[in-house]
């Protein structure tokens, strides 16, 4: 196991080390963990890292034209990215991300 | 696979299932749900090798998916979902996403020729058409109707802008025609590469013009098996026959109480007539209280009530996949209902029975050989 496939719960640390990404049970099947950590710099470069690293959630979490499917929801530390800004939204090694979806259908 | 063996396919709006019966067609045996969970539109199994099914899931969640089987449906693995070709000039809107995408819905499968194994068709909204030569490992963009000029004339119906017809020529090998709501019928006759708008005579009551080159809203089309120069159309302007191989059309469902409707199957073995379920425009419910089937002769030149008395008495409603027939003599005639009612004929609509087994909402059935 490395580093970054383990989730180290580093809330004790000083400076946490990377960001935290945490999935919700929704996407099990395209990601086998829940917890991840990061060295992306934004929202965009963290969801391409998953991507690269998980190819099932390729295409999954965006479609073909780049863009967040319509009932997933991306948080920073708790507050929701702007759909309209998302792409381009910073992010800290000291950040936690959080990927979410809303509950759709009957 | 086992001679006269049926197996029809179903996709609903929670998963797939299949059901097997032998040439008597009386009893069936259910398996599923496949992909439970999933929206799926459309299930189709490879005639030229049954074994191989493949259906098409469309998820609120993770967007479209095609899953293939080799084995009759008992274990299934996701393969590349076709994409759209995305042009570099063009446009990003605000969202940072482009103008022109993503594929929508997954609609509808058609296998490639007889002896092209292996080859497949695919219909998604927003009406285009992809093509894979290796068992939906990869598609191809068929740019020749994807991008056709007519293509700014062009606007969803109700259920979006999908490609839900894809027709092969069997006496013509390069001759194909496809549906698209609410662009109309178009017709290939090189293979796919250029395409033709075909909807001469069918007027559209939803525009200003009443006869446009493109913009009908066809539901459903069906080639008549001996003679595939005539083709039947339920469109959302009524039901419409052409004998020039769609250069032409006529309506004759205007005698009916109602021609609005979304299906319609030819059976292999019953030349000269077709089979289409009429419904009431507004309520998109079969009138009365009461679906009907109607059967078309090309003979006579008109329908007959094959439903008789009330056997499923309710407001019953179908989507445009839902009905289709098979190969065997007397022919058998497949139904499914939006509140997951299977209806059966074995016996070339003389008879009809309701599956017992109340599936969810029914979006398409495909019937083919059992492996």
């Amino acid at each position: 196991m490395t580093f970054s496939d383990a989730f180290i719960d580093t809330s004790g640390l000083p400076h946490r080390p990377m960001v935290a990404v945490r999935l919700d049970a929704m996407l099990k099947e395209f990601v086998p963990r829940r917890a991840l950590t990061s060295s992306a710099k934004s929202v965009r470069a963290m969801i391409e890292e998953l991507e690269t690293n998980y190819p099932k959630v390729r295409f999954r979490l965006r479609d073909e034209t780049g863009q967040l499917r319509r009932y997933v929801k991306v948080f920073v530390n708790g507050d929701e990215v702007d759909r309209r800004t998302w792409l381009s939204t910073p992010l800290a090694p000291s950040d936690t991300v959080d990927i979410l979806h809303s509950i759709q259908g009957g | 696979m086992a001679k006269g063996k049926v197996a029809v396919w179903v996709g609903t709006r929670k998963g797939a299932y299949s059901l097997t019966s032998d040439a008597k067609r009386r009893k069936w045996a259910v398996k599923g749900p496949f992909h439970a969970g999933n929206d799926v539109f459309h299930v189709a199994a490879d005639p030229r090798d049954p074994k191989f099914v493949y259906a098409l899931a469309n998820n609120g969640w993770f967007g479209p998916r095609v899953f293939r089987s080799s084995n009759s449906g008992a274990k299934w693995n996701e393969v590349a979902p076709p994409m759209m070709s995305l042009l570099k000039d063009r446009k990003k809107n605000e969202m940072g996403g482009s103008e022109a995408g993503p594929i929508v819905n997954l609609w509808h499968l058609t296998p490639g020729p007889e002896d092209e194994p292996g080859s497949w068709f695919l219909g998604v909204d927003p009406g285009m058409l992809f093509r894979s030569d290796d068992r939906a490992a990869s598609w191809a963009p068929l740019d020749g109707l994807n991008k056709h000029p007519t293509r700014p004339k062009w606007n969803p119906g109700a259920g979006g802008m999908c490609l839900h017809s894809i027709l092969l020529d069997p006496t013509r090998p390069k001759r194909m025609y496809i549906g698209i709501s609410a662009a109309g019928v178009f017709r290939s006759d090189d293979g796919g590469e250029s395409w033709t708008p075909k909807n001469h005579g069918v007027e559209v009551s939803f525009q200003p013009d009443k006869n446009p080159e493109v913009g009908q809203c066809v539901h459903k089309i069906a080639l008549d098996p001996a003679n595939p120069n005539t083709v039947y159309r339920q469109d959302h302007d009524g039901i419409h026959v052409s004998h020039d191989a769609a250069d032409t059309w006529k309506r004759v469902g205007k005698v009916l109480d109602t021609d609005f409707g979304f299906v319609v199957t030819a059976p292999k073995e019953m030349p000269g007539e077709a089979f289409f379920a009429p419904l009431e425009g507004m309520s998109r419910l079969g009138p009365g209280g009461q679906l009907q089937v109607y059967k078309w002769s090309e003979k006579t030149r008109k329908f007959t009530p094959t439903v008789k008395g009330r056997p499923f008495p309710g407001d019953l409603g179908t989507h445009r996949d839902a009905m289709d027939s098979d190969w065997l003599n007397p022919s058998g005639i497949y139904l499914g209902t939006t509140t997951g009612q299977l209806l059966v004929s074995p016996d070339g609509a003389k008879s009809w029975n309701e599956v017992p087994y109340r599936f969810p909402g029914i979006h398409s059935v495909t019937v083919a050989p059992a492996a």
